[in-house]
């Protein structure tokens, strides 16, 4: 009788403790999905913006090439080839920039200075992403978890390598 | 800063409003500067004298002191101020809260607890490893991982993070007021070959003792230096210690008032801190060179970044009295050097103004908040408080 209910308390300290560790894990890739919509969509307004850079008179007919190209590439890029794409990106508007930095009209300072306050942004928004990317998977890679099945059909998250100096 | 979308952010402060501390000043001036620029605030605090707080400050109940980390900490926790976290969060109906301290066992942990939604969480203390935190990761851990992003306010804090939680944070420095410093005048009594020092120098942490050990030396080639101690302490017990001789050249002149303490730092020819650890960021420093205080610092990492390796203010061997003397007698016989250290040191604190400091924490603000849900409590906290409604029913 006693073995009984220690028994039945146990399992119930443990049933409420995958259910607590359900919520959590699908806390984390919640907070992965909110990451990544918060970098794709600082990446597409870059894109944007690299566009505009390519189309405007300060940029020589083969900047403006190599732009609006790795500026296409980035914004059709599956998500497994995202952070190779936005590297060449970040390749060709170093490039740029590094070439303009001086004497340039009011419109196409504002322009650079956007895009400044973008790279600054995509740099938080990456440490964000790969946090909670490396938490998830971390927690996923847990025997209770992988055992019970908790985490579903959720696809394994990806990770995101960005090239850091190249922004 | 975009005011075009006000936002309702709560932000929890984790020790008591009442008394000084880095945390609390934070909090303050960052509650206080969101809601100069049209954000709805509510601050949630502990206090001891609730008619005393300003009114975007809700306060969950009398702190309890607990020594930790060196110093006392007034913290809060229990069933009725869990309650009250709760209360505070479904009635709130905020779209972002700020948790400060959520590794410290007080009302940040709790509000981390029982929230659910987007939430920012910063990260001010550092320490060396300790095995308590170690031991209670695990229960921790579950509970940290639900910040949408973590800050650290400076590389020590982010070093202490990772190694004792095992996550990333991103670095955004403490603010300061930097208009209010640089406008500071400099006052004849505080002005000629004086060294000063700002802070609780009952505290060994503060490292009061060394700056007194290097005095002898110092004084040996200076006569004339003076010391000038400031901050809240029984001042005869720690002059009892001095070699009667020098007790003349070292004045204590109690808690400075916001004021006062901008023009002491723009008076003093140099300004120390010897602190032996313990210390995360340095906002006393970030102040001193915002008022063009030529600054000494003992080369604990905090200090170290702080000071950009020395660019920005001259370090010394932290507890070695004779590194720091050396320091200040090559100092204070050079105003060439020490008046390039002040300019240096005034341009680097810009950075720490509140404005690039709040633009960052802004910023870090709309990215936990894509996909703009509200927070609101978290699940097992719903169906926990239905229960205990019931049974309130009942009876």
């Amino acid at each position: 009788m006693k073995t009984g209910l220690t028994l039945g308390i146990l399992l119930l300290v443990f049933l409420w403790y995958l259910s607590f560790s359900a919520t959590r894990l699908d806390r984390l890739h919640h907070r992965v999905e909110t990451s990544w919509a918060n970098l794709d969509g600082l990446l597409q307004r870059r894109a944007a913006v690299a566009l505009e850079l390519a189309h405007s008179e300060f940029a020589d007919p083969a900047s403006s090439l190599l732009l609006t190209a790795t500026a296409y590439q980035a914004r059709a890029a599956s998500i497994r080839d995202r952070s190779f794409a936005e590297s060449g990106l970040s390749g060709a508007l170093a490039l740029l920039q590094s070439d303009l930095a001086t004497g340039t009209n009011p419109a196409e300072r504002a322009l650079l200075s956007e895009l400044a306050e973008l790279t600054a942004k995509i740099r938080v928004a990456i440490a964000i992403h790969v946090d909670a990317v490396t938490r998830t998977r971390s927690v996923r890679s847990k025997i209770v978890f992988k055992f019970f099945r908790l985490a579903g059909t959720a696809p394994l998250p990806m990770t995101y390598d960005f090239e850091d100096d190249a922004l | 800063m975009p005011s075009l979308n006000p936002l309702k952010i709560g932000i929890v402060c984790p020790y008591g409003w009442d008394a000084p501390g880095g945390v609390q000043n934070h909090v303050r001036d960052l509650a206080e500067y969101l809601i100069s620029h049209g954000h709805d605030i509510s601050v949630l605090a502990p206090a001891v004298d609730e008619d005393a707080l300003p009114d975007y400050v809700v306060s969950a109940g009398k702190p309890i002191a607990i020594p930790y980390n060196g110093a006392v900490a007034r913290i809060l926790f229990g069933p009725i101020a869990f309650s009250r976290v709760r209360q505070w969060i479904a009635q709130g109906d905020f779209d972002l809260l700020h948790l400060h301290e959520p590794a410290i066992p007080s009302l940040s942990l709790l509000a981390c607890w029982a929230a659910e939604g987007p939430m920012v969480g910063t990260f001010h203390a550092a320490a060396k490893r300790q095995r308590a935190i170690f031991a209670i990761g695990p229960i921790l851990e579950p509970v940290i991982e639900k910040l949408s992003v973590r800050i650290a306010v400076s590389e020590a804090a982010r070093l202490t993070l990772t190694e004792h939680l095992e996550t990333d944070a991103i670095v955004i420095p403490n603010g300061i007021y930097v208009e209010r410093f640089r406008n500071g005048s400099a006052q004849p009594q505080w002005s000629g070959q004086t060294i000063g020092f700002i802070g609780r120098f009952e505290e060994p942490r503060k490292g009061l003792s060394i700056l007194l050990q290097a005095l002898p030396i110092v004084s040996r080639f200076n006569p004339n230096v003076r010391i000038l101690v400031a901050g809240p302490g029984d001042s005869e017990e720690t002059l009892k210690e001095i070699d009667p001789q020098l007790r003349s050249r070292i004045s204590f002149l109690g808690r400075l008032t916001d004021e006062e303490k901008a023009d002491f730092l723009s008076s003093i020819s140099l300004y120390v801190a010897p602190n032996t650890g313990g210390e995360s960021f340095g906002i006393i420093l970030a102040e001193a060179m915002a008022s063009g205080a030529p600054c000494v610092a003992s080369d604990i990492p905090a200090f170290e970044s702080l000071l950009g390796e020395g660019k920005y203010g001259s370090l010394f061997t932290s507890e070695d009295p004779e590194s720091l003397a050396k320091v200040i007698i090559d100092l204070m016989r050079d105003d060439e050097k020490r008046n390039a250290l002040a300019l240096a040191g005034q341009e680097h604190a810009k950075m720490f103004n509140w404005d690039t400091v709040a633009e960052q924490i802004f910023s870090v603000y709309e990215m936990a908040k894509v996909g703009s849900e509200k927070v609101g409590l978290a699940s097992e906290n719903r169906s926990w408080s239905r229960l205990l409604n019931r049974e309130g029913d009942n009876s």
